[in-house]
């Protein structure tokens, strides 16, 4: 604990919602540029697809990193 | 209590959804009491967190001028380690220095535990106090409207933001966009990446507290059907009893996850805004 860099271990605390979090917000965000540009669900896919792969980059580097 | 009234499976709908339904003005459905727009109130949510809010302000009031540098008495104790508590987490997760994170900190913990805890009031209470008054709809936990959990998280997001900026510039901030997970060869998809990944902050922060707090007030509303709605005659020398019980146990976790989400809202505002002051991602 005393050696990581500050933050790491409680930023732990929100990895269980944070793979969820991430993919719904790229849904919410490909809904958003699919109104937009009015190509649903063209963006929505791409962008949840997205959020799925960043997420588990994501807590694959919080969870990893020590 | 509504629900010894009635014993159909119809009507145990009803409480439920009425118990889970906000005293809306404004631009509501006339129907079902739901917001119909984004002009539409919530007084019931906006009603008890205003009054937890200037509770936590009058009370800290109230204990400033009694302040002892001597010998303190047991509530100034109390006040003293819950503030040495919070300042030990920020010291430990903020890196560097800003006099504004520990207070905000604190604020988050308190008030965001003191509208959980009303989870814990029995659920009939309040709304029948109110229907007395001709008050038809009342929801008295805040958090279990996602209007609150939203408006705290927004604000946390909106000064994520702010001090990335501050910290970073405004180009530091948008370079952050461009090269971070898959470096320089993959610029679009890193836009969108991190676009997805500042987006999840708030939430994750909004829906993980309003998630827990909703399934909990849930629950209690089904023990509460427990004994209003089985109990009739002889059985409720059986129904009773378990109530209680079940309520009792449900009361004692419950009080474990109100502090844990408090505690948990509290911690991730300070990560994020420690992210937004270090330059490294």
């Amino acid at each position: 604990m005393k050696n990581r860099p500050a933050g790491s271990g409680l930023a732990l605390v929100g990895v269980g919602s944070m793979l969820t979090s991430m993919i719904a917000a790229g849904f919410l965000l490909g809904y958003g540029l699919d109104s937009w540009l009015d190509s649903r669900p063209a963006f929505m896919v791409l962008f949840g697809g997205l959020g799925l792969v960043g997420g588990f980059l994501k807590v694959y580097k919080l969870l990893s990193r020590d | 209590m509504s629900a010894k009234e009635s014993s159909s499976g119809s009507s145990t709908v009803e409480y439920i959804q009425h118990h889970l339904t906000n005293l809306c003005a404004g631009d509501c459905d006339p129907v079902t009491h739901k917001a119909a727009s984004f002009w539409a109130w919530h007084l019931d949510t906006l009603f008890f967190s205003f009054v937890l809010g200037a509770l936590i302000v009058a009370v800290s009031w109230r204990l400033s001028r009694r302040l002892t540098a001597g010998v303190p008495g047991g509530f100034q104790n109390f006040a003293e380690s819950l503030v040495e508590f919070v300042s030990t987490q920020v010291k430990d997760t903020f890196p560097g220095y800003n006099p504004l994170i520990a207070p905000m900190a604190l604020t988050i913990f308190l008030w965001v535990w003191l509208m959980n805890f009303m989870d814990l009031i029995p659920v009939d209470l309040l709304p029948v106090i109110a229907s007395f008054f001709g008050i038809q709809y009342l929801k008295v936990v805040p958090t279990t409207d996602l209007s609150t959990t939203f408006a705290l998280s927004l604000t946390v997001f909106a000064l994520i933001i702010y001090y990335n900026i501050k910290v970073k510039g405004v180009l530091g901030y948008l370079k952050m966009f461009l090269f971070h997970p898959f470096g320089k060869y993959l610029v679009p998809v890193n836009i969108v990446m991190t676009l997805i990944e500042e987006l999840a902050k708030p939430l994750s922060l909004a829906l993980r507290l309003f998630g827990n707090l909703f399934a909990g007030e849930l629950v209690f509303l089904l023990i509460a059907l427990i004994g209003g709605t089985m109990a009739v005659g002889l059985a409720a020398l059986f129904w009773l009893p378990l109530q209680v019980l079940l309520d009792l146990g449900w009361l004692i976790f419950h009080l474990l996850i109100i502090t844990l989400q408090a505690f948990i809202f509290m911690v991730l505002t300070i990560v994020y805004l420690g992210m937004a002051h270090t330059t490294e991602h």
